[in-house]
């Protein structure tokens, strides 16, 4: 590497700026604040000007480039972060060489910076958990032979039957908020990131682990995705309130529509059997239907009074479950989004809803994992033995398996007919009870 | 699968020395209760401006100043799915990211990487989070240097430390931990390790906070001026000694004590609120009787005024409005607190009628305070601010953060009212207010009954037909009581001086210290002997060198804004400014619902005019200079700044206006009766400024009433300049 010049490379916006405005500047300049009337969260509003007279950046001009006078100048009040130290001197040599080099930008220019980004690979999972972690995300492959689990930057392979460790996926982002199986049984699609830090869906390939495709990046975590009953589009919930679907061309993934109606997170998706409308549950507290066709909302639900955690269809098309930290699940009408009845009230806050076969699968903090019959909300079986919250769970419709996970990194299985316990095992591989005292 | 492992335990020596308390055994070492809590509540995390506020900040909600360790265990560790937390790499937890800007935070830098506060949080996430339950209180906190410290110049620095005491017996050092705050910024600043540092001289009160326990230390900081030399006259009784000794250590030289004239204008005013009429003016002044000053002060105690002035200030505080308690009872409770001052009531009986009062608010107007309360809260929360000089109100919801009032203490008080029934009779808005056999208070958290409570005895078991009202009434006004007689000694005293030894008046704490504790020691010591005896109070304050200095500061006592070196200044208050220009004019205001010859400083109620519509311009003028409504029991409901709404009214307001151009004005009067026009000049002056004009102000006077050709406009505008002067505006 001798004598190589790291100028024989330009900067790239992309690659090289964009994670810094993401993270040290959008927080105050994006969508949610824009102090100065200055965003940072596409290339575009990035060399706009903000309520002062000069553009953020001017191509080749330093002096008529107001972002890079606010990073270098000694004028305490006006230097930027405002309310940080100074950005270091690499990264502020990054903006002026690119900004000598003529502030170039060969991507789409309303695009979200976290979505240009080129996606990270990620580190390494340990090869032995020292704590136990919460799994939030769980799903039976397709033959009932593989329970996915979500890692720390993984996924984690069990055998369902004797809880054994087969497989690792790496190259995950850190936590794992949902996987989902495609119809085939062939991707994976798992919503995934770190907090505060990024968001992301990544496409699988089930059997093998390749990476096929990055979606829905985001600044703060992707909290589900879930593949269309007919495998060729994909439906993602994100912390930045929207609901995002893909369409699948030949290998790619493309975004086909975005719904950016929700206030908060959007925590859960779920698709009608026709394939043509998407349920979605958001921390702000309502529910909303959306009809792919006309690309509109078609009715929103306010009936909870804390964050709705999931959603689920009604067989008939015209209603839809939801559960929420209000401990309610409930079933409301998409016609008027009145609510029909309250199904159950759990002891503690519900989470996502999985809606398989005629059944419902639902966890609680009550430490209790729940079936409903999909057709007539009657209480099916109740699943116990867990120590703590249960946060995930998965059916397998051959073997007749319920599988959740729990906060404290346990997994529980059950044979469903009869709702009796087969076993349990810590689903983080190493982990041991007894923590080494030396290494 | 190539990995690599992320944590390794180790031995933590290195925890060793930077907590000193840890031990290498493989338990639990850093308390969730005890260090991690507090340390955020140091950095200000949980503040009431950033995630201490009751909706948090973005979507992170603390328990304000960390009083809630459960809700905030589960909140950091569970809330959001664990997002804030990561077990696997401790340093990359949302808890640890925003605070130290990696990730940017509304709330700016809040935490060092590998500071001390951080590395016991990363620790702490190191060891799972632990959050058991804890037992163990802290009960007891200990700041070095003791009480309190004198620092003289140039050391004007101190380092302090904080050590705690735990209910196992176990203590250790907390002054990390521990949160420092300072009364004055001016005067002194200190940091998060205890450092205080002086800026200028005076005086301020440290507090240390550390979980509930408070404590603080009160520092002088004292610089001799250059040239500057102490000059006192001799003292005339304890307040003298006690103001000059403070005066002397932090180098205020006092100013010269005022003549007979400035002396009879302010005693006047601040005995009966009204200026002395210039007959009586002229004879105080040609008097050569060397007791005169203690002979005026003996006859305005014994007068008429004096009792309905200083009821006046008492319906100020409780409340005394049409609005609060009906026209009837107006009349009756204003009446009721002037035979009470009239009588010289002491104060200790007076104390526990209003407290203790019961029956119909028409034939027992004392009842109207409680009365004006909402609820057993109200009626608590007023009673401590009008007689423990405590602002309570804080502790409602939380635990006081600037002082010791706990939300146990707040419902312990609240009990002793929680059985007072009222019900409105209907007749002339009569109100019956009796107490009932059974009713308790609920803490609002723990579910439970409060039992009574109160700050030095601590909870009472009372027999259930106990009339608990009468039991607070008379602790409250035992002589061993710490509150009782220092709020109301504080009260008089500013009510006299401009400016109470604590200020506010009602806002006694210890972040707020008495500018000379030894002052109001002695003074409410005095008190207390004198069986509670306010006359005998007022004729000790306004007898002193203290009392009768000059309202001039000089360049050493310039800056003195509370040790007592000069009489502040302060503009005349607007009822007294009503019946001054009234005197002056001869053309007193008159109000709706009381005979024409009652002043404006002897109104019942402020709010009895506003039936009669052509009155409103003038309750304005009242209402402009800062007349209270009367709705609250705070002492600062009585406006004493300054506006331009003012201004215009001095200038050509209606009613000043009014007064100036009637055609029956004294001055004008005078004129008609051919009066000589020096004398209508020597009166004005005596009656508006209570002395004889000077040569210089005759001659002025003179030469412009003299030139003009008519008489009258010409008085009316010598009238205006005078009523002008701030020398008339103010009582100094």
């Amino acid at each position: 590497m001798l004598g190589v010049q790291v100028d024989a490379a330009p900067v790239s916006f992309s690659k090289d700026l964009a994670p810094i405005l993401l993270t040290k500047c959008q927080s105050c300049h994006g969508p949610k604040k824009a102090k100065g009337k200055y965003r940072v969260d596409t290339f575009a509003r990035t060399i706009s000007k903000g309520s002062g007279d000069h553009p953020g950046f001017t191509p080749g001009n330093l002096d008529e480039s107001e972002v890079y006078y606010r990073l270098t100048t000694d004028d305490k009040d006006e230097r930027m972060p405002s309310k940080g130290d100074p950005l270091s001197g690499e990264q502020i040599a990054l903006f002026k060489r690119w900004i000598e080099e003529g502030s170039t930008f060969d991507g789409e220019p309303d695009a979200s910076l976290a979505s240009i980004i080129p996606p990270p690979v990620h580190p390494k999972s340990p090869v032995k958990y020292s704590s136990r972690i919460s799994i939030q995300a769980l799903a039976f492959s397709s033959d009932g032979g593989e329970l996915f689990a979500g890692g720390y930057h993984e996924i984690t392979v069990w055998n369902p039957e004797d809880g054994k460790l087969l497989r690792r996926i790496g190259n995950i982002g850190q936590r794992a908020y949902a996987i989902d199986l495609s119809p085939d049984g062939r991707l994976l699609a798992v919503a995934c990131g770190a907090p505060g830090l990024y968001g992301e869906v990544r496409i699988l390939d089930a059997a093998t682990g390749a990476l096929v495709d990055v979606l829905a990046r985001t600044p703060d975590v992707a909290l589900d995705a879930r593949f269309a009953p007919d495998g060729l589009r994909l439906a993602t919930a994100s912390t930045d309130g929207r609901v995002r679907v893909f369409e699948k061309h030949n290998q790619e993934w493309e975004i086909l529509k975005t719904f950016a109606n929700h206030s908060d997170w959007v925590n859960a998706v779920a698709w009608s059997s026709d394939g043509k409308r998407l349920a979605s549950g958001s921390r702000d507290k309502t529910a909303k239907v959306f009809d792919l066709e006309s690309g509109k909302r078609i009715v929103t639900f306010s009936g909870h009074s804390g964050s709705v955690n999931g959603v689920a269809f009604h067989p008939d098309g015209n209603q839809v479950y939801s559960t929420s930290e209000d401990k309610l699940l409930a079933l409301w009408k998409i016609e008027d989004g009145k609510k029909s009845r309250d199904i159950h009230r759990f002891g503690a806050g519900a989470h996502k809803i999985i809606s398989q076969g005629e059944s419902l699968f639902i966890t609680s903090n009550d430490r209790i994992a729940y079936e409903y019959s999909l057709k007539d909300g009657s209480q099916k079986h109740q699943f116990t033995g867990h120590d703590d919250w249960i946060l995930s769970i998965a059916f397998d419709s051959l073997k007749k398996l319920v599988a959740s996970s729990s906060f404290n990194g346990r997994i529980h299985v059950w044979n469903q007919p009869d709702a009796k316990a087969i076993h349990s095992f810590v689903a983080l591989p190493g982990y041991e009870s007894e923590k080494p005292t030396e290494n | 699968m190539v990995g690599q492992i992320y944590m390794k335990i180790r031995c933590p020596v290195l925890s060793l020395v930077v907590f000193g308390h840890m031990i290498c055994d493989g338990k639990s070492h850093v308390s969730f209760n005890h260090e991690v809590l507090p340390i955020l509540s140091k950095q200000g995390c949980s503040q009431g401006s950033c995630h201490g506020s009751p909706h948090g900040k973005g979507h992170f909600r603390l328990s304000l100043r960390a009083f809630d360790p459960s809700l905030d265990s589960h909140t950091i560790f569970r809330e959001e799915l664990g997002r804030r937390i990561n077990l696997i790499e401790p340093s990359k937890s949302l808890l640890l990211l925003k605070p130290t800007m990696a990730i940017a935070h509304e709330g700016g830098e809040r935490l060092k990487p590998d500071g001390y506060a951080y590395n016991l949080i990363r620790e702490w996430i190191r060891e799972g989070c632990p959050t058991p339950v804890e037992d163990n209180q802290c009960v007891e906190l200990e700041i070095t240097p003791g009480e309190s410290k004198l620092l003289k110049w140039p050391e004007f620095s101190l380092q302090l430390g904080a050590r705690a005491t735990f209910s196992d017996g176990s203590s250790r050092d907390v002054t990390r931990l521990a949160v420092f705050t300072t009364s004055d910024e001016n005067i002194a600043v200190v940091d998060g390790s205890g450092k205080v540092t002086g800026n200028s001289r005076g005086q301020v009160a440290i507090l240390v906070r550390y979980l509930e326990q408070v404590q603080s230390i009160r520092i002088t900081f004292s610089r001799k001026p250059e040239g500057f030399t102490w000059k006192a006259p001799p003292a005339v009784n304890y307040i003298d000694d006690k103001v000059y000794a403070k005066l002397r250590l932090l180098h205020y030289p006092p100013s010269p004590l005022i003549a007979d004239a400035a002396f009879l204008r302010r005693i006047h005013l601040d005995l009966t609120g009204l200026l002395p009429q210039a007959e009586v003016a002229r004879t105080f002044l040609s008097d050569e009787t060397p007791a005169k000053r203690s002979q005026l002060i003996e006859s305005l105690l014994d007068s008429p005024d004096y009792a309905k002035y200083w009821a006046r200030k008492w319906g100020d505080l409780l409340r005394l409005s049409r609005k609060q308690v009906g026209e009837s009872a107006v009349y009756k409770f204003a009446d009721w607190l002037e035979r009470s001052i009239s009588a010289n009531q002491p104060y200790d009986d007076f104390a526990r009628d209003l407290l203790t009062a019961k029956g119909s608010s028409l034939l027992n107007p004392e009842a109207n305070f409680i009365r004006t309360t909402i609820n057993a809260e109200d009626a608590m929360e007023s009673t401590a601010q009008l007689f423990l000089g405590s602002r309570i109100q804080c502790a409602k919801c939380h635990n006081h953060p600037f002082e010791r009032w706990t939300q146990d203490n707040y419902y312990g008080l609240t009990a002793f009212f929680a059985r007072i029934k009222t019900k409105k009779l209907g007749n002339g808005g009569e109100t019956f207010i009796w107490d009932a056999k059974k009713g308790e208070v609920r803490h609002p958290v723990a579910g439970r009954h409060v039992a009574p409570w109160v700050p030095d005895t601590g909870a009472f078991v009372l027999p259930p037909d106990k009339d608990r009202r009468q039991v607070f009434a008379e602790w409250l006004t035992k002589p061993s009581n710490p509150f009782f007689a220092r709020v109301e000694v504080n009260r008089i005293w500013a009510a006299l001086m401009g400016i109470g030894i604590v200020e506010p008046v009602d806002d006694f704490r210890d972040t707020n210290p008495p500018s000379n504790e030894p002052l109001l020691e002695e003074l409410s010591r005095d008190f207390i002997r004198s069986g509670f005896d306010r006359r005998h109070l007022i004729r000790t304050i306004v007898s002193s060198n203290v009392y009768q200095t000059s309202g001039e500061s000089n360049e050493f006592n310039r800056d003195d804004t509370r040790f007592f070196s000069f009489r502040e200044p302060r503009r005349l208050e607007a009822e007294q400014l009503v019946d001054a220009l009234g005197q002056v004019t001869g053309k007193p205001m008159n109000f709706y619902g009381v005979p024409v010859t009652v002043k404006a400083v002897h109104l019942p109620a402020p709010d009895l005019a506003q039936r009669n519509r052509s009155m409103i311009g003038d309750t304005e003028f009242l209402k402009v200079f800062g007349q209270p409504e009367r709705q609250t029991v705070c002492s600062c409901e009585r406006a004493g700044d300054a506006g331009l709404g003012q201004a215009l009214q001095l200038f050509n307001g209606k009613l000043f206006h009014g007064m100036l151009t009637a055609g029956d004005s004294l001055f004008r009067k005078s004129l008609l009766a051919k009066k000589p026009l020096p004398e209508i000049v020597e009166h004005l002056h005596l009656s508006a400024l209570s002395r004889f004009p000077n040569e210089k102000e005759k001659a002025i006077a003179l030469a412009y009433l003299e030139k003009a050709t008519d008489k009258g406009k010409a008085l009316e505008d010598l009238c205006w300049a005078i009523l002008n002067r701030n020398e008339f505006l103010f009582n100094h």
